[in-house]
């Protein structure tokens, strides 16, 4: 186990445990945070895990961790690590069974209390329109040309059958279609699963929250997205459902035996990889990028379905409730990315496993409306608590291959937070506090209780003050949608 | 992993099955035990049955399906035989209580299996993970240690 006297403080928010701690790393590793994140971490195998990525063959710079870091399973959650091209590896495990899990923040022009009257039928509504819940389906069954197009082309297939605008596309990271991607690499099974959960929000952390913006802190950024104090947003949290776990599993047996082809050495076989010049590392880059599509139009179609119940909720008796998009992110991706590692710049894999990319000022691939104040960074917190919409800053370019955090961070078991919490109690204490709940299991509310995850707000100030992001506004939820 | 936990035997759950949930940060983790590879298998089915259902005594032999897993070593076989039953879970809903190993080894497996469509699961398992995943040889038999990614 790694244990504190194991790092070294490089500042005030930059842990770092150096190469010669294990002989099979092959990078030291970097751990943000401040020395209380610090000593919750230590309390579970995420900082092993976080070396563990460190003897990855061709990863470059460090591993890196951002300071919502908890035990995954092969990677920690809060994980990024750069592979350099052409050789370097690719690893199912580094991106995780839920392939682009991400967020959308969608804004509206309300003020919280145009909609305080409408808020339970808005909530029930978002409830009745948005499926969600263990496997189920929606409305949507796709033809096998149809879902060709999706994974192919993603969140346009959504465009073309007007479930999008081109403002949505354009406010969406990689514009809603990761090029690259082959439907023919993903199995038969995968496609089953897929067939009919484009539109569904699933069960587990995902969820649907209305907010309003509780504090601004950039003034400029914020007016850009059309942040203000009391105005309202919404929020989606889901990706990739069945058919990015299958894509995953299948890619996760197959690398098994690459890895003994290959004869990479590796300290957990979750962390099965392939050189990604391989063609088994050039089908999973393939078949993940599908998945990814897969996850940008299925955040579509809820956003889609989201319009729908503000529309139905609140036409005739609100004016202007249009929703727009403000952004759409990935926390679980590997990307060909170009950085600088140690001053020269060169193509990376960069894999994010529980974070998120945060481009700063100027980078490749933003939207014109953006260019200038870097890429918006949406954090949000455990249920009930605020969430952040945070930009890119130069700073994580240089520092964390353009990364930052994805959440809070768990600290406490399903299982240790289903004994402590009822969810029946849980639910009568956040409507107590003005938030609205619709939730398919009183189980699964009590495993997302906010006293399992850490202090979002002390994860913000750490990439804050490290640099690697900077605070734009906090939002706080009204009303949860959750399978 | 925070520290194992014995709960009384949840309700459906034969005898012959032994496992034991384990805390797991993020995510669910049991561990199995068998006397051999196949009770370990069978422990394993249950004890991931328990995650998915509360109540398994409520759980009839009313349907039927056939399996046919494919794997390169113990460890695998245990993904792949765990994968194939939370597919059914997903997919279908159903949910078996009795298992027929017609077949068992470590490369191959066939099972026949009874069981019934369940209203709801009380979980979703995403996947099975290899996450330091080692079938051991103890002095009752195998055992091992399972993560599911929830």
């Amino acid at each position: 186990m790694v244990n504190r006297s194991d790092f070294k403080r490089i500042n005030d928010y930059v842990f770092e445990v150096p190469k010669s701690y294990r002989e099979d790393m092959r990078v030291p590793a970097r751990f943000y945070a401040d020395d209380s994140l610090l000593a919750g971490a230590l309390d579970d195998k995420s900082l092993e895990q976080l070396v563990n990525t460190a003897t990855l063959p061709g990863i470059v710079g460090y591993a890196l961790a951002m300071p919502d870091i908890h035990q995954g399973y092969g990677f920690p959650i809060g994980g990024v690590i750069a592979t350099a091209l052409p050789d370097g590896i690719i690893s199912p495990g580094g991106v995780g069974y839920d392939i682009n899990c991400g967020v959308r923040l969608l804004g509206t022009h309300l003020d919280v209390d145009d909609i305080a009257a409408h808020l339970d039928d808005l909530a029930s509504a978002l409830q009745r329109n948005c499926p969600s819940g263990v496997g189920r389906g929606g409305k949507i069954r796709l033809s096998s040309a149809d879902l060709d197009q999706v994974l192919e082309d993603g969140a346009q297939w959504a465009l073309r059958q007007r479930y999008a605008t081109t403002n949505d596309l354009e406010h969406t990271e990689e514009g809603g279609r990761i090029a690259g991607a082959d439907a023919r690499k993903v199995s038969a099974r995968a496609r089953e699963r897929g067939r009919d959960q484009i539109g569904t929000l699933g069960a587990g952390n995902h969820f649907i929250e209305v907010d309003v913006v509780d504090e601004v802190f950039d003034e400029r950024a914020a007016d850009r997205m059309g942040l203000a104090p009391g105005r309202v947003v919404a929020q989606i949290h889901c990706g990739s459902r069945g058919f990015g776990h299958q894509v995953c599993s299948d890619y996760v047996k197959r690398f098994h035996q690459s890895v003994r082809q290959y004869g990479i050495q590796l300290p957990d076989r979750e962390l099965v990889c392939a050189p990604l010049s391989s063609p088994e590392g050039q089908d999973y880059l393939a078949a993940m990028r599908a998945a990814a599509n897969y996850a940008f139009c299925n955040r579509q179609v809820l956003t889609h379905l989201i319009r729908r119940s503000f529309e139905e909720v609140l036409a005739g008796g609100v004016d202007n409730h249009y929703v727009y998009q403000i952004y759409d992110i990935a926390h679980n991706m590997a990307k060909i990315e170009e950085h600088e590692v140690d001053g020269r710049r060169m193509e990376v894999c960069v894999h994010r496993k529980g974070a998120t990319r945060a481009f700063g000022p100027d980078a490749p691939g933003l939207p014109s409306s953006y260019r200038d104040i870097g890429q918006p960074v949406l954090v949000p917190g455990s249920m009930g608590t605020a969430s952040w919409v945070l930009v890119g800053t130069h700073g994580s370019m240089r520092q964390t291959f353009g990364s930052t955090c994805h959440g809070a961070g768990r600290t406490m078991s399903r299982r240790q937070a289903k004994r402590e919490v009822r969810g029946s109690d849980l639910r009568r204490d956040l409507e107590a506090g003005g938030i609205r709940v619709r939730a398919g299991s009183m189980g699964g509310l009590a495993e997302e209780a906010p006293i399992a995850y850490k202090d979002v707000d002390r994860v913000i100030e750490v990439v804050h003050n490290a640099g690697i992001a900077r605070k734009v506004a906090r939002i706080v939820p009204i009303a949860v949608v959750k399978g | 992993m925070d520290a194992n936990v014995t709960p009384p035997r949840p309700p459906g759950v034969p005898a012959l099955a032994e496992f034991t949930v384990v805390e797991h940060t993020a995510d669910w983790a049991l561990q199995v035990r068998g006397r051999d590879f196949r009770h370990l298998l069978l422990s394993a089915a249950w004890g991931m049955n328990s995650l998915l259902v509360a109540d398994l005594s409520m759980i009839g032999p009313v349907d039927e399906r056939y399996l046919e897993v494919e794997a390169f070593d113990r460890e695998s076989m245990l993904v792949e035989w765990l994968s194939e039953l939370a597919y059914l879970a997903e997919r279908d809903r159903f949910i078996a209580c009795e298992f027929t190993l017609e077949s068992v080894s470590p490369e191959w497996l066939q099972a026949r299996l009874r069981g019934d469509i369940v209203p709801a699961l009380q979980k979703h398992i995403k996947a099975v993970t290899y996450h330091n995943l080692d079938v051991i040889l103890t002095p009752d038999g195998l055992a091992a240690t399972i993560v599911f990614d929830v």
